[in-house]
């Protein structure tokens, strides 16, 4: 596999380093190669895909180029490739930093990260959507087709559903979205933020929603009573945001689409474990989210007493 | 309460990871075999698990189609809690620990 690896990158990019290919993503291979003196990072397409409205290796390239174009700290696209031994791959600067979420809120939190987090996202809102027309819109009901797909009862779920149909917003003019803008998928070393990563659920949505989405407990990686991904409170994040966009988000909307958030990743958990149910992808680790999503009701079930929900 | 990847389905996957992932991998002829005689006990549990009889979720389909018909009367939210609550004790029960420093 590394032989064959090896032999199909260098037709592209000529000489390089031994090929690594890095743990986690079942649904993306990742690996590690040096090439004329640079580091670099191939994504290629593997045998699952974890969500069907994921954009394609393609697509992600060309929302990552306008990214880097726009100033988004991104790590530079190189190259996208149709066939890479026989998928579709891209390959982009590889950035060094802390990724693993659990490991951020454990180092000593750069002071501006929080800032920096509300400065990428307003200028990713910013990019123009009619330079990526694939970009489709995502709406929440969606998230009921997905859950209708597992088959599965699950009542707190259809709760939070039914409590988000129920105090919609204002929708607000849909923008480019990362889509899943959270603490994970944020490289970090001691000076703050250098880099966005995992541009796969890129669309068009309310902006509030993306600015939302750090702050679900799941992604707190054990310090709760930080809402902003266990690092720091929402408030200074979402002032600067604001400050940046004009948008004027209320902290109301921060609620809702919390709350919004939380309901797609019980969603996700669901269909995760239905990736190994299925026999398409088997794995414990993707078998025992089955399990865990019940975390994630709980969350949603406090949310919804806070909102007065009885 | 009818929960996926039930008992069985779980103690299914991780025969699959023992048996396909970790027994490979080990030389030392000890732990090869405690890992077979391991897989040989994860089987009498998966036999005894296939002889409970299936867990009925009728009546959680029904609430939940209830509530997606908008149909939410007071009191609902704490029903659901506790299941979830029930669910977690099983689950990730030192879940529920870490709640109070949340709020």
């Amino acid at each position: 596999m590394i032989a064959d690896m090896r032999d199909a990158l260098q037709a592209v990019l000529g000489p390089i380093s031994e090929p690594v290919l890095l743990p986690g993503g079942a649904s993306k291979e990742a690996w590690a190669v040096d090439a004329d003196g640079r580091r670099l990072l191939v994504r290629r397409a593997a045998g699952g895909v974890i969500h069907r409205h994921t954009l394609s290796l393609r697509d992600e390239f060309a929302v990552l180029q306008a990214a880097h174009a726009a100033g988004v700290k991104v790590p530079e696209p190189v190259l996208y490739i149709e066939d890479l031994d026989g998928r579709e791959a891209f390959v982009m600067e590889r950035i060094e930093g802390e990724t693993i979420g659990r490991r951020i809120v454990r180092i000593p939190v750069p002071e501006r990260l929080p800032l920096q987090m509300a400065e990428e996202l307003a200028k990713i809102h910013a990019l123009p959507p009619e330079e990526l027309p694939f970009l489709e819109e995502a709406p929440i009901d969606r998230l009921a087709d997905e859950l209708d797909e597992v088959g599965e009862p699950h009542p707190a779920i259809e709760l939070g559903l039914w409590w988000l149909r129920e105090n919609r917003p204002p929708l607000r003019e849909p923008v480019v979205v990362h889509g899943d803008f959270r603490i994970g998928n944020l490289v970090v070393d001691e000076s703050g933020l250098v880099g966005v990563l995992d541009w796969e659920f890129a669309h068009l949505d309310d902006p509030a929603r993306d600015l939302s989405f750090a702050l679900v407990r799941a992604w707190r990686f054990g310090v709760p009573h930080l809402r902003l991904g266990g690092i720091a409170d929402a408030e200074p994040y979402l002032d600067r945001y604001n400050d940046l966009t004009g948008f004027d988000v209320r902290p109301e909307e921060l609620d809702y689409w919390e709350l919004a958030g939380n309901v797609a990743w019980a969603v996700g958990c669901l269909t995760q474990a239905q990736r190994h149910l299925s026999g398409h992808d088997r794995s414990v680790e993707l078998a025992i989210l089955g399990r865990l999503g019940a975390e994630v009701e709980y969350e949603i079930c406090h949310l919804l007493e806070r909102h007065g929900v009885t | 309460m009818s929960e996926r990847p039930t008992a069985d389905e779980l103690a299914e996957a991780i025969e699959e990871f023992l048996a396909g992932e970790v027994l490979p991998t080990l030389d030392d002829q000890r732990a090869r075999f405690r890992m077979l005689v391991a897989l040989n006990a994860l089987g009498i549990v998966r036999r005894e698990l296939a002889k409970l009889p299936p867990e009925d979720d009728a009546e959680q389909r029904e609430l939940a189609a209830r509530i997606r018909r908008g149909d939410v009367p007071a009191g609902t939210l704490a029903l659901v809690k506790a299941d979830v609550e029930e669910r977690l004790k099983v689950a990730s029960p030192r879940y529920l620990d870490r709640y109070p420093d949340g709020d």
